[in-house]
């Protein structure tokens, strides 16, 4: 039984291409046979991100219109063996998206032998989104720590509750887990950003992961090497402590404290 | 089609409240109608572009012995309003009614003054254009119970009844409940208690800290923040009168 899990938000730039790309990576490292799909139809990014974008013949948009068969459409990983990327298409928009054709292209994966698919959601409540999170059996709502964003995760698990396909039939509900991305213990420590408690307790959803602000991600991003796979990165071992708990693995928190740097580290710089 | 399962599925009947124009109207004379149609609209006969009305007579003085229906009607598509039912009609003049294709609504619904919101789609209700039978009397007023925090953009509303919630409401978010409000867990978006006009109607929550409470249509904002004493701890809500004046008064309650 293929899982299906959405990496949503509903407010842009927090990182949920990011976080599909790493944590589909690392369900795929695990040994998961995994498909990651991009529903940003007309904005699509995660081919870059995954260093496929030179290899996009066919995509989302032509498999639902009959028009590529998916073993056509899924680009295999470059570093994993079990990963897949189906691309968005980039000369649409998201009207071409119909629930219909996302539920054959779904169905058909899990025929294929997929463990899990993951859905990258395009930002905002509108079609796209609600088209990525329609047959989520799971939720990875990504946050960033300030209130805007908080409230805009907050609106998508309303629509969470509405709008998939479980809740409209009554199923069990959609499993929620927390995402707090681009966390800055210092900032915290000088009152400039919600901590990762205030967001808990704000969204009150389990708490997944917390990511730390780093410049690693976008040196990840224009390398097209999802973030998990950097050596001797918080970030990547941030990602995979995300993937060990939602295995249900028993990882502390980490990075989430701010420690002053040493003197030596004062006086010599260092990252 | 030879398909007896999706044969049935060509139609479906489903439950939901939709926001609809009320036309309140103060005679059933259609002439008389008419001249006031036509100074409020003269130069606009379009003015309604096929909107769909219920005609409300809760503001008629007295009522006549008939009424010409198929007068009225016309009259108002004249106009391109579309009448679907009547509401506030003494039964003698139902049967008139009916024959001129209106839908009888009972007279419970919101109330006249003070639109309500419609209640989120999750829960069924009957459609406002069916002809609905007489109103069974409910023996008890029903509570509404709602197991999952309440999201930003969500709007709950428990008609007739209390509201409960388990698992509290976020801001952006809106509860209404045509009796009390009972939140275990943070109170942060909008709170109307009493939206029928029922003064005696509270709110109570165990995290105080509301966009805004409101009591039989008395309402409070708290743009300078909420007094240190109630902020985030228990609290309730309720309305007191003195001098003919109800003001809202918030007050911590139990220990926290």
């Amino acid at each position: 039984m293929a899982r299906v899990i959405v990496v949503t938000s509903g407010k842009g730039g927090v990182g949920k291409t990011t976080t599909s790309a790493s944590f589909s990576t690392g369900l795929a490292l695990r040994g998961f046979k995994t498909a990651v799909i991009d529903f940003d139809v007309g904005l699509r990014n995660l081919d870059l991100i995954m260093g496929c974008e030179r290899r996009v013949v066919y995509d989302l948009v032509n498999v639902i219109n009959g028009e590529a068969n998916l073993n056509q459409a899924l680009i295999k990983d470059k570093h994993c063996e079990n990963l897949f990327v189906l691309p968005a298409s980039q000369t649409r928009d998201k009207d071409a998206l119909s629930e219909e054709g996302v539920e054959k292209v779904l169905k058909e994966l899990e025929h294929m032998g997929f463990d899990y698919i993951v859905c990258d959601s395009p930002a905002g409540i509108e079609r796209g989104a609600v088209m990525a999170l329609t047959f989520a059996d799971e939720a990875i709502v990504v946050s960033n720590p300030e209130v805007s964003s908080v409230r805009d995760s907050d609106r998508i698990l309303g629509i969470l509750q509405s709008k998939s396909r479980r809740a409209v039939e009554g199923r069990e509900a959609v499993k929620e887990h927390l995402l707090i991305t681009r966390y800055a213990p210092k900032r915290v420590e000088e009152g400039e950003m919600l901590s990762y408690k205030d967001v808990h307790e704000l969204l009150r959803v389990p708490l997944l992961g917390v990511i730390p602000e780093s410049d690693d991600v976008l040196q990840a991003s224009n390398q097209g090497s999802p973030a998990i796979h950097l050596k001797d990165s918080d970030v990547a071992t941030a990602y995979q402590d995300v993937v060990a708990r939602f295995l249900d693995e028993d990882r502390p928190l980490r990075f989430v404290n701010y420690e002053k740097p040493g003197l030596l580290k004062r006086i010599f710089g260092g990252k | 089609m030879a398909d007896a399962t999706l044969q049935g599925k060509l139609i479906e009947f489903k439950g939901g409240s939709l926001a609809v124009m009320t036309a309140h109207l103060r005679d059933t004379e259609a002439m008389r109608l008419a001249d006031a149609l036509h100074m409020m609209l003269g130069g606009m006969p379009d003015f309604f572009a096929g909107e769909a009305a219920v005609l409300d007579f809760s503001q008629l003085a007295t009522f006549p012995d008939r009424v010409d229906w198929t007068a009225i009607v016309s009259l108002l598509r004249r106009y391109q309003v579309q009448p679907i039912a009547v509401r506030n009609l003494p039964e003698h003049l139902h049967e008139g009614a009916r024959r001129a294709n209106l839908a009888i609504l009972g007279n419970e619904g919101m109330s006249a003054e003070r639109p309500v919101a419609a209640p989120p789609p999750a829960r069924v209700e009957a459609a406002a254009a069916a002809p609905a039978p007489e109103p069974v009397p409910a023996l008890s007023a029903p509570t509404l119970i709602v197991e999952r925090p309440v999201r930003s953009g969500q709007q709950v509303y428990s008609k007739g009844g209390d509201l409960i919630l388990l698992a509290g409401m976020s801001p952006g978010s809106e509860v209404i409940a045509d009796g009390c409000i009972h939140c275990y867990g943070p109170l942060r978006g909008r709170a109307l208690a009493g939206a029928r006009g029922d003064l005696t109607a509270r709110i109570f929550s165990t995290n105080f800290g509301p966009e805004l409470v409101s009591i039989a249509g008395v309402y409070r904002t708290f743009e300078r923040g909420l007094p240190p004493a109630i902020a985030g701890h228990w609290a309730q809500v309720r309305l007191v009168s003195s001098d003919s004046q109800n003001t809202l008064e918030i007050t911590p309650l139990g220990s926290d």
